[in-house]
């Protein structure tokens, strides 16, 4: 090894090809989503390929005044609320499952590996059993009945998941300080813990939201007669022929972003203003 | 600290505060089949600076836990002044409890973290946040009081950490390792302001440690622990000098323990032999050391002189003979590490004495004391000799 010459950090041949890797990686996650946006603006010759021409927004007022599309303002004021709605109830119920799981308790384990294990269950499988039993009961399929359930069945399990990492890395001592201090059990929870974990949970919520936004296997059968968008997007897929449907890809997209912006500033925030003070 | 006396403490409890006496009665506490501590019995006096001493995992913490209220013994009694405190919570119990890792809530500012207990008793918002400033005066962070805690040093995250158990008006103040978290420097600082504050609330302190040097120069009582045990409970100036087992006083440094047989016991004085020989005179105060029986003896580290020593035959009473090991110099003094009788001997020889006439590693040497300088052990040593059956006698 003496006679190798001194190196002063030139970088190793794997550098460059995992630079190289990393830019299909990047191209291959964005390029799809750079040419719907493109192509959402197609003009009047209504051509689903490139090239763009006579760029115009006839395609969104397609979108939202449609004549020959789907009922897609129909479909996203079915998914709208019915994300917000999987979100409130994910983050209610994995905040309150975490607390019980702090606290070890018989049989943790085997309930912990039943929440878990229908995250492997595939989706359209999970899909024809909801509508299977639901008719077998005699109710009938509903975006918000068989649908909410199946897409808790979803987001439950990842929000449980965050919750454990989040309180796993909570110091009891902050817990035990509180009651050291005098507080109730109901303050220690209100007062210290829940402002703790509280990015947390905007974590948990923002999980909820865009599962359930985004989900088609598990809404295929289960949301009933009217659809939620993916649904409505993927009936468009195979009716609609115009750039139209471009234009619903780029604006559900916006929304989406839209989500996990607010989420993470307000993650941010609270982290600044810890670090910073006021 | 000069402002402390300035600002009276606020009397948000009971005002004047009873005895913070704490007596544990027989307690064991169990973690499954596992004895954390058991069947312990200690009496710290009012006001006193008690220093729970031992290595980890001998039961310290979980002793400090239980005065808390943080931890349920699975029998005995804790009393605090007259109350038996067994299953009270901690403001009840007169205590509060600064926590190795300070934890000083992050989302909240340090006048916040400070007024918190005035919070949960539902003190108005302007009055408990006055309060929170008198207090965070007295630690002399006032200045600091709309920062986050992340934004403060180590230490200063210290200061707020004790106004914040102070503001509860404690008669016991329980702090876990509140050193251990410092660099040198500032451990050594707020050892001192530690101390101070003590003597001024004149309340009860308990404090946890694994440093010996830290318990000696902080505790009027120094509580040393060996797995669940006591050892020995004395103040700092017995526990080093006259350590009771050899546990205690290789736990404690500074000591060098040997063992022999008594060769004879004429009315006090007695003879030992070591297995290798040597001959050690010590001053047997109770007639139990029968000749023959086995005795431990110790004695200080820097009551040791050593000199050349070329043949081990000219070795007299109350040395031993050895090979030079190690030589570290401390400044003040130059620690000389022996290998005696196959184990290990250290002499802490003055640098001046030791400049006269240095030696170095491979020297072989004599260590002699006087007789006077040495202590006897109330239990045998059973580190190396493996004679388990002659432990316990007392």
């Amino acid at each position: 090894m003496s006679s190798a010459s001194p190196s002063y950090g030139s970088r190793p041949w794997t550098f460059y090809v995992l630079a190289l890797l990393f830019t299909l990686f990047v191209i291959f996650l964005y390029g799809p989503m750079l040419a719907v946006l493109v192509l959402s603006f197609q003009g009047p010759s209504a051509s689903l390929v490139f090239p763009l021409r006579d760029p115009s927004l006839m395609w969104f007022d397609e979108l939202f005044n449609p004549r020959r599309t789907g009922d897609v303002v129909g479909a996203f004021n079915r998914s709208l609320p019915l994300a917000l709605v999987v979100m409130v109830l994910t983050v209610l119920i994995s905040v309150t499952a975490g607390f019980a799981f702090r606290r070890r308790f018989k049989g943790a384990t085997l309930i912990f590996y039943t929440a878990i294990a229908s995250l492997i269950v595939p989706g359209l499988v999970l899909s024809i059993g909801t509508i299977v039993t639901f008719r077998y009961l005699g109710l009938s399929a509903s975006w918000n009945t068989s649908g909410l359930g199946a897409h808790l069945s979803w987001a439950l399990p990842f929000g449980l998941l965050i919750m454990f990492a989040v309180l796993g890395r909570l110091n009891p001592s902050y817990e035990e300080a509180a009651y050291d201090l005098g507080a109730s059990k109901w303050q220690t929870v209100k007062e210290v813990v829940v402002p703790i974990v509280f990015p947390g949970m905007i974590a948990v919520a923002l999980f909820g939201f865009t599962l359930s936004y985004d989900e088609f296997p598990r809404s295929w059968l289960t949301v009933g007669s009217k659809n939620t968008l993916p649904l409505e997007i993927w009936t468009m897929t195979t009716n609609v022929t115009s750039p139209a449907l471009y234009a619903l890809g780029t604006v559900t997209t916006i929304i989406s972003f839209l989500v996990i912006a607010i989420a993470l500033s307000s993650i941010l925030f609270i982290q600044r203003k810890r670090s910073r003070g006021k | 600290m000069n402002t402390m006396t300035a600002k009276a403490t606020p009397d948000t409890a009971a005002g004047t505060r009873e005895s913070g006496e704490i007596r544990l009665v027989g307690v064991t506490k169990k973690f499954g089949n596992a004895y954390a501590v058991e069947s312990i019995d200690l009496t710290i006096p009012h006001g006193s600076y008690c220093c729970l001493l031992g290595p980890s995992g001998c039961g310290k913490t979980t002793i400090l836990r239980m005065i808390a209220g943080h931890e349920t013994p699975t029998s005995g009694e804790i009393f605090i002044g007259e109350d038996m405190v067994v299953g009270k919570p901690p403001v009840e119990r007169g205590t509060a409890m600064m926590f190795q890792s300070y934890a000083l809530f992050p989302h909240l500012s340090i006048l916040d973290n400070v007024a918190f207990y005035l919070k949960m008793r539902n003190v108005g918002k302007e009055e408990r946040r006055g309060k929170a400033l008198e207090m965070l005066e007295r630690v002399q962070l006032d200045h600091l009081k709309d920062r986050m805690p992340a934004q403060l040093s180590g230490g200063q995250q210290q200061r707020v950490a004790l106004a914040r158990s102070l503001i509860t008006n404690p008669k016991v103040l329980l702090l876990d390792e509140p050193l251990s978290a410092l660099d040198e420097f500032l451990r050594l600082k707020m050892r001192g302001e530690l101390k101070s504050l003590q003597d001024e609330l004149g309340i009860t302190f308990v404090h946890v440690t694994h440093t010996q040097p830290e318990a000696i120069a902080l505790a009027d009582m120094v509580v040393v622990m060996d797995t669940g045990r006591i050892d020995q409970a004395d103040n700092a100036n017995t526990i080093y000098n006259r350590p009771k087992t050899p546990y205690v006083a290789r736990f404690m440094g500074g000591q060098n323990v040997l063992t022999g047989t008594v060769e004879s016991n004429a009315g006090g004085a007695g003879t030992l032999k070591s297995e290798a020989g040597s001959t050690f005179e010590v001053k047997l105060n109770d007639s139990s050391a029968t000749v023959g029986s086995k005795l431990s003896i110790a004695v200080r580290r820097d009551q040791v002189t050593i000199r050349r020593g070329d043949e081990a035959s000219s070795v007299g009473a109350n040395s031993i003979a050895g090979i030079v090991e190690a030589t570290e110099y401390q400044g003040s003094y130059v620690k000389v590490t022996l290998r005696a009788e196959g184990d290990e001997f250290v002499a802490n020889v003055s640098d001046r004495a030791f400049f006269a006439e240095p030696v170095e590693t491979g020297d072989p040497v004599v260590a002699t004391w006087n007789p006077e300088d040495i202590h006897v052990l109330s239990k045998v040593d059973t580190g190396g000799a493996g004679d388990s059956y002659l432990d316990g006698g007392h």
